[in-house]
């Protein structure tokens, strides 16, 4: 393969120095003189970055889009009234201290778990909201994928020691496991300050900043 | 007589001292000038940095690898250094913070070299705060060294909003050397964890479309460097402070090279169109090095901090 003005290589010594083909960016294609493999990955380029915007742009039927923007009004709700108690407590500043941080979370859920005295479990995961969310959850994972993320969720991931209890923190130690990206796209958008998270079987919205559980379902796993 | 005894007691005694003071020059050089193998060419007006990853046990060893880091620090002025998340395993009070973090690199921190930190899985979004990550209150964030456009993304959380922000970002940056760094492999040879398609899927085209040639990542506590996927030159560095010992798959068709028998870091000088790359372990051995070609010629070479 002819090298042009674009392309990229890379020099090791005494290494294996992978295929041709790994070392292809689409931008280099136009100068290539090998057509065939061009347009080859060309195409793959273009299907890759189109796949992606699909992704982004999950469709719902008219019942579940019902169903997703009344639970994201929810989770908008109690994003106003955590910034409502927050807005009354000592910034943190961008550069803080490890002992502002500490000081800064715990007042934070002090307040928040005040505010919130009386919530109680599914008053933002209504049946409906549980229904549709199971859905896309065991739509994203198949086959082999499935099995994998039962077994990172259920076997490896560190958060046998959450408390499913709302208005609860999150515990320091606990892993937060990461949260797959093609799912998130397809999933309701939350504002913010407020995460999707995985512990066994069950499906949690947590504030990223107190770490208070603001609310959860069960049997989410698929 | 006895003059001549004091005089003989003044010359052995000077002897003796001279000989003390070249054994401490010795025993310093050695420990920490001349063991150092430094590989890179450290041309002047060079980006030079360090990555780290998997760092926040407080250990013994996470120490013992930090005072190597120091070492190559005094032959190689480092300004900076990217972390690839887990910055702090449990819990994150403020004492965790000076044991896992600012006591093991107070040396370098006294140095006044910067750290750069992204999210890992067991990292809370409250360190995005703390003063000595630099991550001015995000969880995903830009900055730029001279000719390098560096960005730390959030892994464990790829939502539309960063995807989003990554793209608008992405489409106005003209730097020759894109850099992304987050704390999930894309591409990985680990037999614990492996690839992570579902990131993968979503980045990657981004990648691609905006020409981001490098991407450093940890997670799995090894040091393994991918063959070029796409064009794109993948590292993982994620055993600076935890060691999975033996954990890459033995004839993995994406490893270019692997280190899985000790903990290890990463040393980076870029000039020019050349990313010169180090990897040294924590019995100050060096397990890989190289050089990633760049033949786009930057606009400028000058380091702008």
């Amino acid at each position: 393969m002819k090298r042009t003005a674009m392309t990229w290589n890379i020099s090791f010594p005494n290494q294996d120095m992978g295929t041709q083909t790994d070392k292809l960016l689409g931008i280099q294609i136009a100068f290539s003189s090998d057509v065939k493999t061009t347009l080859i990955t060309l195409l793959l380029s273009v299907g890759l970055v189109a796949t992606a915007q699909t992704q982004t742009t999950a469709t719902l039927s008219p019942a579940d889009k019902q169903t997703a923007d009344a639970f994201e009004k929810r989770v908008k709700d109690y994003a106003k009234l955590r910034e409502s108690v927050e807005e009354q407590m000592p910034k943190l500043s961008k550069d803080a201290k490890p002992e502002e941080i500490e000081t800064h979370k715990k007042q934070f859920q002090e307040r928040v778990r005040a505010a919130r005295a009386g919530a109680k479990h599914g008053e933002i995961f209504t049946p409906d909201a549980q229904a549709l969310i199971r859905r896309i959850i065991k739509d994203e994972f198949k086959g082999r994928e499935r099995t994998e993320f039962r077994d990172t969720v259920l076997k490896e991931a560190e958060t046998k020691a959450v408390p499913l209890k709302v208005n609860y923190p999150y515990p320091e130690a606990g892993e937060l496991l990461e949260m797959p990206a093609t799912l998130l796209l397809r999933l309701p958008q939350l504002p913010k300050q407020v995460r999707y998270r995985f512990v066994g079987h069950n499906f949690l919205l947590v504030d990223r900043e107190n770490g208070l559980i603001v609310d959860y379902m069960t049997n989410a796993l698929p | 007589m006895r003059c001549r005894r004091k005089l003989l007691e003044v010359h052995l005694m000077k002897r003796a001292f001279v000989s003390f003071i070249l054994a401490i020059v010795f025993t310093f050089s050695t420990a920490y000038g001349q063991s150092v193998k430094l590989t890179l060419p450290n041309k002047d007006n060079s980006v030079r940095f360090l990555v780290i990853g998997d760092t926040g046990t407080g250990s013994e060893q996470q120490q013992e690898l930090a005072n190597i880091m120091l070492r190559y620090r005094q032959v190689f002025p480092f300004e900076f250094v990217l972390m690839m998340g887990d910055n702090l395993y449990g819990s994150e009070k403020a004492v965790d913070y000076k044991k896992k973090f600012e006591n093991v690199y107070k040396p370098l921190l006294d140095q006044k070299i910067k750290f750069y930190a992204s999210l890992g899985n067991h990292d809370e979004s409250n360190e995005r705060f703390y003063e000595f990550f630099n991550m001015e209150g995000q969880e995903y964030y830009h900055f730029k060294k001279g000719d390098v456009s560096f960005y730390a993304l959030n892994s464990n959380y790829m939502d539309k909003k960063q995807v989003d922000w990554l793209n608008d970002k992405l489409a106005t940056d003209t730097a020759p050397w894109k850099i992304a760094f987050f704390h999930h492999p894309p591409y990985s040879s680990g037999s614990a964890h492996g690839s992570d398609t579902k990131l993968r899927e979503i980045i990657e085209p981004i990648f691609l479309k905006y020409g981001v040639n490098v991407v450093f990542t940890g997670h799995e506590h090894f040091y393994e460097r991918i063959k070029p996927q796409k064009g794109i030159y993948y590292f993982i560095s994620g055993a600076s402070g935890k060691l999975r010992e033996g954990n890459v798959k033995q004839g993995s068709p994406l490893t270019a090279k692997a280190f899985d028998r000790d903990m290890s870091f990463m040393l980076l000088e870029i000039n020019g169109d050349q990313m010169y790359f180090q990897v040294v372990s924590r019995t100050n051995e060096t397990v890989d090095s190289g050089v990633v070609v760049h033949h786009e010629p930057p606009k400028s070479t000058k380091s702008t901090k």
